[in-house]
This record gives C-alpha cells, structure tokens and sequence, in this order.
C-alpha cells in the first residue's frame, strides 16, 4: 500500500532519485546488499562472506557482458550459458530440503488443533505491535524499488537487517519471529509499487514484470515520460488504482487460500509430497531454458548446497552473491573504465556523496554484530 | 564414540569446506590470466581474492580454535543416496527415453525413499495412482498448454 501511495502522489520526484543512482551507486548498493550477509550468517561472517564471494564467482560463468570473453566454462559448450538464477535457486533452496526429508520418519509439517477462524484480529494486533518496522519497511522497499533492476533481491534484505538490527528479539530472527516477516513481506510488496515510478516516469524498468508492462504499453503506442501522467492520465491512473484494489484484495484471497492450501499441503503424505516436489524441481529447471544440462546443474548445486550446510556454510549467501553479482560487476567495470577515463579512479569510487552513504551502512552492518559480539563477551574486571 | 565422532566430523567437513574455496579462488585467478580484455579480468579477479581470504580466515580459525559444530547428524542415508541417484538417473535418462518415463523413475524412487511407514497393498495403489496423475497432469500443462518441449 506504501508503495502504491508513492506512486499516485510522490512518481516524478522519486523518479529523480533514480537517475542520481549511477553506475558506481549500483556497484556499492550490490556490496550493501552483500554485506548484509553479516545479518543472516548468525555468528559465521567469514563463511558467509566466502558464501558470497562463490555466488559471484558463480554469476561470472560464461560469456563476459562487457567483453564478450568466456570465463570459467573449461571448454564446456553447456557452461557458456552460465548458471541460471532460478535453477541455482531452486537447487540451493530446494534439494537439500528434500534430502533431509527423505532420510528422516518424523513429518514435514505440523498441524494445529482447533484452529477455529482466520485468526485476522491475531495478525493485526501483531502487526500493530510491529507497526514502526511496517511503515519503515514499506518506505525501504519503495525506495530499494525505484533503482532500476535493484529492486527486488535487495529490499527485502535491507528490511530484514533493519529489523534484526533493531528488533528488541533479535536472537529470534531465522525461526519465524513475526517482525522478521513482516519486514522482508511489506519491503517485497513495497517494490512493485516503487518499481512502477521509474518505469512510468522514466521508461527505465524498474523489476523484471515491469519490463514486460513497459513493453506491453509501447507496443500500444503509450510514450511513458512525465508527461504520460497529464496527456495519458487514464492508463497511469488505471495503474494505480488496479495496484491500490490489488493489495486490499490480497488479504481476503491470502487468508483464505493460505489457510486451507496450507492445511492441505500439510495433510499429504511425505511419500507422496517428497517425489512430487522433486517431479516439480525438475519440469520447472527444464522448462526455464528447455535444456537437461540445466537440471543436471541444479541437481549438482543442490547437493552441493546440502553438502555445505552440514558445516556452517549457508545457501542464502551463495544465492545473494548470484543474482547481485552482475549488478555489480556492470557497476564496477563502468565505474572502473569512466574512472580511469578520466583519471580519477578513487574519486569515482569514493568521492561521490550517495556513494559514501552506502559505504557508510556497509561498514556500519559489516562492524556492528563484530561489536555487538566482543560487547556479550564477559569481560574480567581489573 | 558418537559424539567424538560427530565432532571430528563437523572439524575435518569445516577445514575440507574451506579448503575447496581456496581452491576454486585459486581456479579461478588462473583461468582468468586466459582472458583477452581487462574489463573482464578485474571482477573475477577481485572476487576470487576476497573468497581466498574470507575461506581462509575460516580455516585458520577453525584450526586455531577446533569446534563440534556441524556435521551429517542423524538420517539413514540409504534413502538420500536413493533419492539423489535416481534424480541425476532421471536427467541422463531424459533425451534417450522421454521426458514421462524418466519422470517415471524419479517419482517411483522418490516414493520408495521418502516411504518410512509399512507398504500394504492399498498405499501402493493410491500412492501409485497419486503419483501417476500428478506426473501426468504436469506433463499436459508443460507440454500442452504452456508449450515446453518436453522430450
């Protein structure tokens, strides 16, 4: 709802925010974004960090955006291709889930007796008690979703860290503390809304959807600009309003769907549930770019995922590191060829005042559970 | 002996872990003295170091302070071999025998895996019938209505 508020009453301003983000912004925004890895390594910075660093190693298989080398392939024709984003993440999230339910008799999930309504005053009390993390996660997720092709992966996870940050529960976080949920949920839905700003204003997508609306309106012959507001006002307002009906909807239809699809899932006999999903895994790899060779990778990467999480080495950061890892490798190879161009290298990177912002926060979510940690420490007395 | 056990388990998986990032970093430092443009040397490059020494760090702490955290725990791993062999099976299968049948043996040994209760004719048969209706279904939405070549 934020995020649609914004952009019936804020788009062209915001949209200004957008173009003051170039392309060193985005390599340092990606850092930000890795560096929130701090916040989800629980006490394993170092393992994260490396986590990381394997996810963008991973995003650099193939053919080099900028120069057209192939990097990492080995001579394989399959690697040319890359890794794919949602095979990796279908791989890293989903395999070693599988195999952990195979080899153990206990059940998947749990259901609770007597559960009698929807339980909505319940959720909104809760969400009341939490409403400075909702409001300031909606405003993180608008914000995180007017930079072009940023959006999405990285809202979620400011808000998240915020949260974990803040929140006066925080060794809860990672076993369904509801601020937790509440943050990356209202961040995520936040973006559709921030998203559309410079996609309207701009012509520039703001998330993957709103590339194909833009291309929807172009072919309709609908110039998006700041004009578009005054001489198409009928199909921008259309916009608006559909988002702002969209959201009031998706409680009802949440509410309702989640309860018994829920209860349903949970009903299904893990011998049946387990190969299905695995069924799925694999008709939905395939189908991404109708090639085996993509499932065999997503298989490989999700035994490899299980592997690694047995010793403290965790899949979020990997997946991180592979869908921020062009963002900023376009970012720095930009930043690095106008920076040698012209001779200024260090000011490009460092002088630029969005820039140092980011650094700042980085730093900051990169030190802060280091001192927060030594803090804990029992320190004798002299 | 299943804790001592379980604690050289968790250290040596921890050391090797760390040690195979080393490795893929020093891997990828080498491959990237192949390529032709420095605009494509430097991120690789950057990246590879900083996964050298964040791995690194995480070996010689680990070293320097030995640890029981991690470890395979508990699951009887019959059932995971099973599970995942039959999937890459399934992959290998895929182009040779068609996409359904190769379905066919992932569903099956998937079933065979996941199944810790005892068989009886009656869950053999819904579950069989399950899983044929499932596989089928999926197979006429993929094919049929969103048009993937399915093999």
């Amino acid at each position: 709802m934020v995020g649609a508020i914004a952009l019936l009453l804020l788009a062209p301003p915001l949209s200004k925010v957008a173009l003051a983000f170039g392309p060193v912004e985005y390599f340092w925004l990606s850092i930000f974004g890795l560096s929130l890895i701090a916040s989800l390594s629980n006490g394993n910075l170092m393992k994260g960090l490396a986590g990381g660093a394997f996810g963008m190693i991973l995003s650099t298989v193939g053919v080099a955006e900028i120069s057209a080398d192939i990097r990492l392939t080995f001579g394989s024709q399959v690697m040319i291709g890359g890794f794919g984003v949602v095979g990796a993440l279908i791989g890293l999230y989903c395999i070693p889930v599988l195999i952990d339910l195979v080899a153990t008799p206990e059940r998947h999930l749990k259901v609770e007796e007597n559960v009698k309504s929807v339980r909505i005053s319940e959720a909104f009390k809760i969400a009341m008690r939490s409403k400075f993390n909702l409001i300031r996660s909606s405003v993180v997720g608008t914000l995180v979703g007017i930079l072009p092709g940023a959006g999405g992966s990285v809202a979620g996870l400011v808000a998240y860290s915020e949260a974990k940050r803040t929140g006066k529960d925080h060794q809860k976080f990672g076993e369904g503390e509801p601020d937790g949920i509440i943050a990356t949920e209202s961040a995520n839905s936040a973006t559709v809304g921030g998203g559309f700003i410079p996609t309207l204003v701009l012509g520039i997508p703001g998330t993957p959807p709103d590339a194909i609306v833009l291309g929807a309106l172009l072919v309709q012959g609908v110039r998006t600009g700041p004009a578009m507001f005054s001489q198409s006002g009928s199909i921008v307002y259309t916009f608006i309003y559909g988002l702002i009906i969209a959201t009031i909807l998706m409680l009802p239809a949440g509410l309702l769907i989640g309860r018994y699809a829920y209860k349903s899932i949970v009903t299904i006999p893990k011998a049946v549930l387990v190969p299905t999903v695995g069924f799925m895994t694999i008709i939905g790899t395939f189908a991404i770019r109708n090639s085996v060779s993509d499932v065999i990778i997503m298989l490989c990467l999700g035994v490899f995922g299980w592997l690694i999480a047995r010793f403290g080495f965790a899949a979020s950061p990997i997946v991180l590191g592979l869908i921020l890892g062009p963002i900023a490798e376009q970012g720095f190879v930009q930043g690095w060829t106008i920076g040698a161009a012209t001779n200024n290298l260090i000011g490009m990177f460092f002088g630029r005042p969005i820039s140092q912002a980011i650094i700042a926060f980085t730093l900051m979510t990169l030190i802060l559970p280091i001192y927060l940690a030594y803090k804990k420490q029992p320190h004798k007395e002299v | 002996m299943g804790t001592s056990s379980s604690k050289s388990q968790g250290q040596f998986g921890s050391l090797f872990i760390s040690t195979l990032f080393i490795f893929i970093g020093l891997i990828t430092l080498y491959d990237t003295t192949s390529y032709s443009d420095r605009d494509s040397q430097v991120f690789p490059q950057t990246v590879a170091i900083i996964l050298i020494i964040t791995a690194g760090t995480s070996l010689v702490t680990r070293l320097l302070k030995p640890s029981n955290e991690g470890g395979f725990g508990e699951g009887i791993w019959w059932r995971r071999v099973l599970f995942i062999s039959a999937m890459f099976i399934t992959c290998f299968a895929m182009p040779i025998i068609g996409f359904l049948a190769s379905g066919v043996i992932a569903f099956t040994s998937g079933l065979i895996a996941a199944m810790h209760d005892k068989w009886s004719f009656r869950t053999v048969l819904i579950y069989g019938c399950s899983g044929a209706i499932i596989m089928v279904s999926f197979f006429i939405l993929f094919k049929f209505i969103l048009f993937v070549p399915l093999p």
